[in-house]
């Protein structure tokens, strides 16, 4: 068997025991992939219904302080 | 310090806390839809978390971490939901097909839906692990802090995480030494099946 086709087979049939854990290699390939789908959920930015949120806390938190400030005032 | 003062340092420090949380956003939630494996439970969970952070601002710290904060809240208030719930049965079909209704042009690419599933399939403490050091950005020590774990835990977690990943891919460090033409096409179809 060739070098070549021999190292074909392993790619197509790669099995979990044929694995060499701890390569530097696959471990690059593993961390390029984690990164990349991290990556795409963070690039969806921040969904409206958040900065609503943020709005509306904030805003609440303004009226709360008015309240103590009028109170403060009497 | 006169009562003036004190009232616009205050101040200062809201504006601070609100800009920071909100630059932490996007990666906040990209660890929340890292641990639920979907977006519309990540979004419930990441709203929790600014709830539960804007109330107790008083708590965290000016100048110290705000994202190892906000991350500690949310995996907190993740973990207490599973409790509550139990477990919830897992139907990777629709978790799927779910996903990528909501972003599909996102995840288009074969090895990146390989991946998810494939990250899905760990345990949680290795693939939070995996996440917070490879992905957020996080050094072994804050990932310790965050999960309440020794810094030893987390690197052995990590490791685990990556060689369980190698195996579920079916990555072979071959692939990965400057393959020729024909082995990439071959790569590309093995993540591809």
């Amino acid at each position: 068997m060739s070098e070549d086709t021999r190292k074909k087979q392993d790619m197509t049939t790669a099995q979990p025991s044929q694995i060499k854990p701890g390569t530097i290699a696959p471990n690059a390939s593993i961390s390029r992939k984690l990164k990349e789908f991290y990556d795409a959920v963070q690039e969806e930015g921040i969904p409206d219904r958040f900065l609503d949120l943020l709005e509306r806390l904030e805003a609440a938190e303004q009226a709360q302080k008015a309240n103590a400030k009028a109170v403060d005032a009497k | 310090m006169s009562a003036q003062a004190e009232s616009s340092k205050a101040d200062a420090d809201d504006r601070v806390f609100k800009r920071d949380l909100l630059a932490s956003l996007p990666n906040l939630r990209a660890f929340a839809v890292s641990l639920t494996g979907r977006h519309d439970k990540a979004d419930d969970l990441v709203q929790d978390t600014i709830m539960k952070a804007w109330a107790n601002q008083k708590s965290f710290t000016a100048g110290t971490n705000m994202r190892a904060w906000l991350f500690t809240i949310l995996r907190n208030e993740f973990y207490s939901q599973m409790r509550k719930r139990g477990r919830e049965v897992q139907d990777s079909d629709g978790l799927f097909s779910e996903r990528f209704s909501v972003h599909p042009e996102q995840y288009g690419r074969l090895d990146l839906q390989d991946f998810r599933e494939a990250l899905d399939k760990l345990p949680e403490d290795q693939r939070e692990a995996i996440v917070l050091v490879g992905a957020a950005g996080f050094a072994y020590e804050e990932a310790a802090e965050i999960c309440g774990c020794a810094v030893g835990t987390i690197k052995s977690r990590v490791s685990r995480a990556r060689t369980r990943l190698q195996e579920l891919l079916g990555v072979s460090g071959e692939s990965d030494y400057g393959p020729d033409a024909g082995d990439a096409a071959i790569t590309a179809r093995a993540f591809g099946s």
